[in-house]
């Protein structure tokens, strides 16, 4: 039976691969032979649509084997017959075939073969390289993915486009800084303010801090916001997400965590006529999601039955809502508190063109998103950027311009338990306002959630990214480069908090306040470069060797102004009784680095490609500032030997590649070597803060990858699989100390290793493709597996009782539920070694709540001049519930809790209702325990897009290139088990990301 | 030849990389707010600095500073005049006598001490054999670190026991440190404090109490004598400081006692360590209740009935009472400014020592060495600026015991809410089981040493535990 089900197998196999071979026969044309005759020598430039040269085009003379290969400026020169032909073939670009035809010159420009998936160019931050040849891991994006989403953040517009990139959103407030990880959590340190496991941010060639800025305003500051914030994502060409080490080495101690590589818009040379496109959409966003709570009668039915269980007369003190408040009032909190419909506006338009030898590129956007929250508050962006790009009539010389500037307002109120509040406010708590239209205190029984607007929280940041690329052709196949940028980021904020927040009993005992707070983060760069291309007979090499030069200039200042006579004079420092400088810090970072590449292949079938840098970095102590990386990679493009192409012809195209290295990670805080006074809180003292370890150094992390990446059916189908591990040992964090040394911690490395690995899988198929209809699907796939795999004498840390060996470090350690207790009714958790209490001892279960899988499913349908595009995003995980209030406290709870143990109902699944502390012990007990997790999983419909293109008959009598109607909807729909506000966060109280549904207009002149 | 050209072409330009990216460009220099620990003891001024930064912290530091954390709060609550008005299990842990060894105000009490401690050594590592600073500067600064650290030692050994004694600031070897017998902690506490008797000025550095003189040092040299039994010394020292009447004297009204630089004042902490003038003293924060304010803790049924005489000055202005519902709570009230938002002076300093405990030091000590006329005229002056009858007066005391039980009781009410000075009384005199008679205490015999924190024994496998732990 067995046997002949294997056969069975087999014959349909070589069935089904004659098919595809017969398929693939009838693909290529048989073609004949002419002889050459007189040669003549042909030169010639080769670029892109852009007018960007190409380099590494073939260029073969067609029926011989004679050719050559484009320099790294897109030159090329080769000897062909006076009338014979030259074809230019290049991956990613529709090959081209021109007759010579006695001309000693051709120079042309190759388009791009968008049917050709997967075959493009990409940019690997130092070189560029193409999907086909490229020996590291590198995922990219492009603008059309992204460009109609209406989030602040372009790397959330990434979330289930990338295998292998984590994008989760912490609150849904306008320009919060998602949490990011590409191939999970390497570094112990994973707090907001000490995060080691940052990926490092390249804009247009330019390092980007990528450390959240940090926020004083309430509602914001548990993330910080990101600093690509003010990025115009319209303006986005491309991002590229840099995995493995044969990627990321070239960027050292900095790529321990990946590099995600944006690269904005340009214009293009002899681009014809100069291009304008005008967007415009408007739509509205609002939370996807509400918990699903007790109304007013279920609320009181519960806590009156708290009180008869509990045998205890509601008093006012204990039961304000039973005896003081309206017995027949039902609000519904989440409606009032975030239930608004914030409308959200963008506006582009950029303006490309050029001649022979410059082209430019300028834009300008605005993006205005309301808010949920009651009150008239909005975030708002202003960018404008431009790109010039020039080449001297010899083309020896070329000079690129680029520079982005945005302007981020954001106006909210200051509080952290807004959303909170919303889901433990008792429906039936009194009023906002009275009849007065002021705040109603109901006589101090409450704390009105409507008092946090009453603070006010600006904050205004401005953020320029330039970069300006000179290179000089120096000699055959070497150029000398450089690239120099600058960044600045200057953020202000302003919080106004008068007494009005609070309630007017005690207004005695509070004062008028403002908190300012201002950022600045300075940095430039300097990277001379020298780069090498050069090739002879089938060995191809290109080679570069730079340095980096770097400084990182960061200033915090923040102060408190106490006691203003009158609210009209808050936040202007000379009206405050009392001025509190609470910080100011400059941080100066420098960087200096000698980075080095090779990159070789032979007849662009075997490739190799080393990548090394030695870095030096003042964030440690004078003997320990210099560190080396490297990475080998290599690839092999099977289908390119002629047994692949002769028996196995439906693989139009198979590599398999591998890489090894060793990159680093230096993101702590700065000077934390040196022994070092502080100034006292109180006047004219200095203090030591801190123990000093002058010998810390680098966490270092080894990755290893092996690929496959196939093309099937000319391309039709592709498939990349990739496994990794990636080891980050000799982690730095503040090692744990007894406090009898005067401190808790000193800054060491530990000797901790932790590992990543995984399996993604990244799928694509053309499903139809004709003059009218095309179907583009693909799927990515990522399955993580993250684990503590060393940690010596973790029982004698800190960290004893948050991490264990062999176990992912995003685990929760909890108690195991045991049920119900039928004798009190109470939720009960076991108590392992029976002594009685309940601490980490009798924790004993650990549960990973990290992501199992991730993905995302995308289509692509066009039909005629109609498209329409949508993403699932999908996630399998095992999260926490949220935790609201006690059922039978004051407080409201979830729907589930009305139905809880009774006497009758022995079976039910929440405890009976109680205020009583031991009920309370008991339900907290069951939040630290296995009753606490829950299914996490999610698909969500991410994107969906629709879009018509009017008609070119319609558009040639108004002289328009292009107009696009479109509808974009994000986060429309979710499927999930999940019952708290988003499963993105599950546990998490805060916003959701918000749903939105936008339409809008493109115009192309 | 072409290929030469390219490769020397490459090579300068490796070259000049390697000569341009050199280790220097990576130097940075130390920030604004930081000062380098050589800098800071590189002159005067900013030596100087160092040790206002000691003064500044002691308001910042757990232990020392009459918050809830301090020795004031948590040996306060262990002794019998509080009764807790929390349900904070790590406060009711203390009042109850029974602390768990995870209780995170035991840990910043201990951990409080030790950061002190470490500043201090700090300091003195950075003033020794340093050829930049002044020798009176040197002199002041040692004296003034080694008074901090005796006190610090002091209470260290009298909360638990056999302490660790650190010297130096290494925290490779401080880490793994054991417990030293308290024995020698303590003559490492008389060295620092004879030291320091020596190095410090009569005077005080300006109008401010807030830096200790020769009396501060004398007055707690005082007091350790007393502690170790060694009363001819007791009395040695501290007539020294009563001697000083140009500086010292019992202040008459009870309620300017704890007013800043108060003439009653040997040494107190300014809550100008707090940078800003929004609050007072923490003691006064702490215990003053109101109808906005949850304070943890009253005074006790036990300490108010200590009053014989309601006509006691003590009774009426350093306590204070509040209404809550059908209860009428007691409160201290040495201390008068519980929050003052109108950032206006300090106008009350935080006692450490005062001349009323000079007097029942000497009384107590002159009482055991047999001397009760001059025990009974020093215990008279604090009963007569408390409003109540002298001794001969009231009650004729006929034995030494007698008297000295007297004694202690006047201690309760002089010096309550004050430094646990009830709790360490008790513990030094073998008095404590009456602790049990506590509501819901579990007092036992091992009861009078705190736990050493657990996270501590976790880090350091050399740190043993107290008994009954």
């Amino acid at each position: 039976m067995k046997n002949n089900y294997s056969r069975l197998k087999w014959v349909a196999l070589i069935i089904i691969g004659g098919i595809l071979f017969f398929l693939s026969k009838t693909a290529n044309a048989a073609t004949t032979i002419p002889l050459p005759l007189q040669q003549q020598e042909v030169s010639g430039l080769v670029q892109d649509q852009n007018g960007l040269p190409i380099p590494g085009v073939t260029v073969s003379v067609k029926n011989t084997n004679r050719g050559t290969v484009t320099n790294l400026d897109g030159e090329y020169s080769v000897s062909a017959p006076a009338n014979g032909i030259l074809v230019f073939s290049y991956i990613g670009y529709k090959t081209v075939e021109i007759p010579v035809d006695n001309n000693k010159e051709i120079s042309i420009q190759l388009d791009e073969d968008i049917s050709a998936l997967g075959e493009v160019q990409i940019n690997a931050g130092y070189y560029n390289t193409t999907k086909r040849e490229s020996t590291g891991s590198i995922s990219k994006v492009t603008a059309e993915e992204i460009e109609l989403q209406p989030t602040v953040n372009p790397l959330q517009a990434l979330q289930g486009r990338v295998a292998g990139l984590e994008v989760v959103d912490q609150s849904g407030v306008p320009g919060a800084a998602p949490n990011i990880r590409i191939r999970g959590q390497n570094s112990l340190r994973n707090t907001r303010s000490d995060n080691g496991n940052l990926p490092l941010y390249i804009v247009d060639g330019v390092p980007i801090n990528s450390s959240p800025v940090s926020s004083i305003n309430q509602s914001i500051s548990s993330t910080g916001t990101d600093p690509l914030n003010g990025l115009n994502i319209s303006n986005i060409e491309s991002i590229e997400i840099l995995k493995d080490a044969d990627a990321t080495a070239i960027y050292g101690s900095r790529g321990a965590n990946g590099v995600i590589l944006i690269t904005t818009k340009g214009g293009s040379f002899k681009g014809g006529k100069d291009k304008i496109e005008a967007r415009f959409y408007s739509g509205i966003s609002r939370v996807s999601h509400f918990v699903d709570l007790l109304d007013t009668p279920q609320y009181l039915a519960l806590r009156r039955q708290a009180f008869e269980n509990d045998g205890v007369e509601p008093t006012i003190a204990n039961a304000k809502d039973l005896l003081l408040w309206d017995q027949e009032r039902n609000t519904d909190w989440q409606e009032v508190l975030y239930g608004k419909s914030a409308p959200t506006l963008n506006a582009n338009l950029n303006y490309s063109g050029g001649g022979e030898n410059t082209s430019f590129s300028v834009g300008a956007s605005y993006f205005k998103q309301g808010s949920v929250f009651p009150g008239n508050y909005s975030f708002e962006k202003k960018t404008i950027n431009l790109n010039l790009n020039h080449q001297s009539n010899n083309q020896k010389f070329r000079l690129n311009l680029s520079v982005n500037y945005g302007i981020n307002d954001n106006d909210i109120f200051s509080s952290n338990n807004f959303v909170r509040t919303a889901l433990s406010l008792p429906p039936n708590a009194p009023e906002v306002y009275q009849d007065d239209g002021r705040l109603n205190w109901e006589n101090s029984t409450w704390d009105n959630p409507f008092s946090a607007l009453e603070s006010e929280g600006k904050s205004n940041t401005d953020n320029l990214i330039a970069n300006a690329g000179l290179q000089y052709h120096l000699l055959e196949g070497l150029t000398i480069k450089a690239n120099l940028g600058y960044t600045h980021l200057d953020s202000e904020e302003n919080i106004l908090l008068p007494i009005e927040i609070y309630d007017p009993a005690i207004w005695n005992r509070v004062a008028n306040r403002s908190q300012h707070s201002f950022i600045n983060r300075k940095s430039w760069i300097a990277e001379p470069q020298l780069v090498y291309t050069g090739n002879y007979k089938k060995h191809n090499v290109d080679a570069l060797i730079g340095a980096t030069f770097q400084r990182n200039d960061n200033s915090q200042l923040r102060i408190i102004g106490t006691g203003y006579a009158d609210r009209h004079l808050i936040g202007n420092l000379e009206a405050a009784d009392a001025v509190d400088n609470s910080q100011d810090r400059d941080l100066v970072y420098k960087y200096n680095a000698l980075f080095a590449r090779v990159g070789y292949n032979w007849d662009h079938t075997y490739f190799l490609n080393l990548t090394g840098r030695r870095d030096g970095s003042s964030r440690f102590g004078p003997d320990n500032r210099f560190a080396n990386f490297g990475a080998i990679g290599a690839a092999w493009i099977f289908s390119n030997d002629s047994f692949v192409s002769k028996h196995l012809p439906f693989i139009s195209f198979g590599k398999i590649r591998g890489s090894y290295g060793i990159t680093g990670n230096d993101q702590i805080g700065d000077y934390r070597y040196l022994d070092a006074y502080e100034s006292t809180p109180g006047p004219g003292g200095l203090y030591p803060t801190q123990l000093t370890n002058p010998s810390f150094s680098w966490e270092s992390n080894k990755k290893i990858e092996a690929a496959l990446e196939l093309g099937l059916l000319q391309d039709r189908i592709n498939l990349n699989l990739s496994w990794y591990r990636n080891r980050s040992s000799n982690q730095l964090v503040g090692y744990s100390l007894p406090a009898i040394t005067g401190f808790n911690t000193v800054e060491a490395n530990l000797p901790a290793t932790v590992q990543n690995t995984g399996v993604e899988i990244e799928f694509s198929t053309l499903n139809i493709q004709s003059e009218q209809f095309q179907w583009r699907s693909s799927l990515n796939l990522s399955i993580p597996s993250n684990k503590l795999i060393k940690f010596e004498n973790i029982e004698e840390t800190s960290y004893a009782n948050t991490y264990k060996i062999g176990e992912p470090l995003n685990i929760s350690i909890l108690y195991e539920y045991d049920g119900i207790d039928p004798e009190t009714g109470l939720f009960r958790v076991k108590d392992i070694n029976q002594d009685g209490r309940f601490d980490f001892d009798d924790r004993v279960v650990s549960r990973n709540l990290g992501r199992q899988f991730y993905g995302g499913l995308n289509n692509q349908v066009n039909y005629e001049n109609f498209s329409i595009g949508f993403l699932v995003e999908f996630v399998k995980q095992e999260g926490l519930k949220i935790y609201n209030s006690v059922p039978g406290f004051l407080g409201n709870t979830f729907q589930e809790d009305s139905n809880g143990w009774t006497t009758e109902n022995t079976t039910a699944e929440v405890q009976k209702s109680s205020q009583s502390i031991s009920a309370l012990i008991s339900y907290l007990n069951a939040y630290s325990s296995t009753y606490r997790l829950t299914d996490a999983s999610f698909a969500r419909l991410k994107t969906l897009s629709l879009g018509y293109n009017l008609p070119d008959k319609i558009l040639k009598n108004v002289e328009l290139t292009g107009v696009q109607l479109f509808l974009h909807g994000q986060n429309l729909f979710t499927v999930t088990n999940y019952k708290g506000l988003d499963p993105q966060n599950p546990g998490t109280i805060a916003l959701p990301a918000l749903q939105s549904i936008t339409g809008g207009i493109q115009i192309n002149f | 030849m072409k290929n030469k050209t390219i490769f020397r072409s490459l090579s300068v330009f490796a070259i000049s990389l390697m000569l341009i990216s050199c280790e220097d460009f990576v130097e940075v220099e130390t920030p604004g707010y930081k000062l380098d620990s050589e800098a800071v003891f590189a002159s005067d001024q900013t030596a100087q600095s160092a040790l206002d930064g000691i003064f500044n912290q002691l308001f910042n530091t757990s232990f020392v500073n009459g918050g809830n954390q301090s020795v004031t709060f948590t040996a306060g609550l262990s002794a019998d005049n509080f009764s807790v008005t929390t349900t904070t299990q790590e406060v009711v842990e203390f009042h109850q006598n029974q602390i768990i060894p995870t209780n995170s105000y035991n840990l910043t009490l201990w951990s409080g001490a030790y950061n002190m401690i470490y500043m201090v050594n700090a300091m003195l590592a950075g003033i020794e054999d340093n050829p930049s600073l002044s020798q009176d500067l040197k002199d002041h600064m040692e004296g003034s670190g080694k008074f901090i650290r005796g006190l610090t030692y002091f209470n260290l050994v009298n909360l638990y026991g056999d302490v660790p004694l650190l010297l130096g600031t290494g925290y490779q070897e401080n880490a793994l440190a054991s417990r030293t017998s308290s024995e020698i902690v303590y003559n490492q506490i008389l060295e620092d404090l004879e030291n320091a008797s020596v190095l410090l000025d009569e005077n005080y550095l300006n109008e401010d109490r807030t830096r200790p003189n020769r009396f501060s040092v004398l007055a707690l040299l005082a007091r350790v004598h007393l502690f170790l039994g060694n009363w001819e010394e007791a009395e040695y020292y501290n007539s020294q400081v009563i001697g000083a009447s140009e500086l010292y004297e019992i202040l008459n009204d009870p309620n300017e006692v704890f007013l800043a630089n108060s003439r009653e004042a040997i040494w107190q902490i300014s809550p100008i360590g707090w940078g800003n003038s929004f609050t007072h003293t923490r003691e006064g924060n702490l215990f003053i209740k109101n109808a906005t304010a949850n304070t943890p803790v009253v005074l006790s049924e036990s300490f108010l009935n200590a009053f014989e005489n309601s006509q006691d000055k003590r009774h009426q202005e350093w306590v204070s009472t509040f209404i809550a519902e059908e209860d009428t709570l007691h409160f201290p009230y040495k201390y008068k400014i519980q929050y003052d938002a109108s950032s206006g002076e300090l106008t009350e300093y935080s006692m450490v020592l005062r001349l009323a405990e000079q007097y029942l030091i000497r009384a107590e000590a002159r009482a055991r060495l047999g001397n009760l006329p001059g025990a009974i005229q020093d215990l008279n002056i604090i009963r007569s600026r408390a409003g109540i009858p002298s001794i001969e007066e009231s009650q004729p005391l006929n034995s030494e015991d007698e008297l000295l039980e007297m004694i202690i009781l006047e201690r309760r009410r002089e010096l309550f809410a004050e430094w646990g000075h009830r709790w360490f009384d008790l513990n030094r005199l073998g008095k404590s089981e009456i602790l049990a008679n506590k509501e819901n205490s579990n007092w036992n015999s091992s009861s009078n040493l705190f736990p050493i924190p657990s996270s501590e024994r976790i880090k350091n496998p050399n740190l043993s535990q107290n008994p009954g732990y």
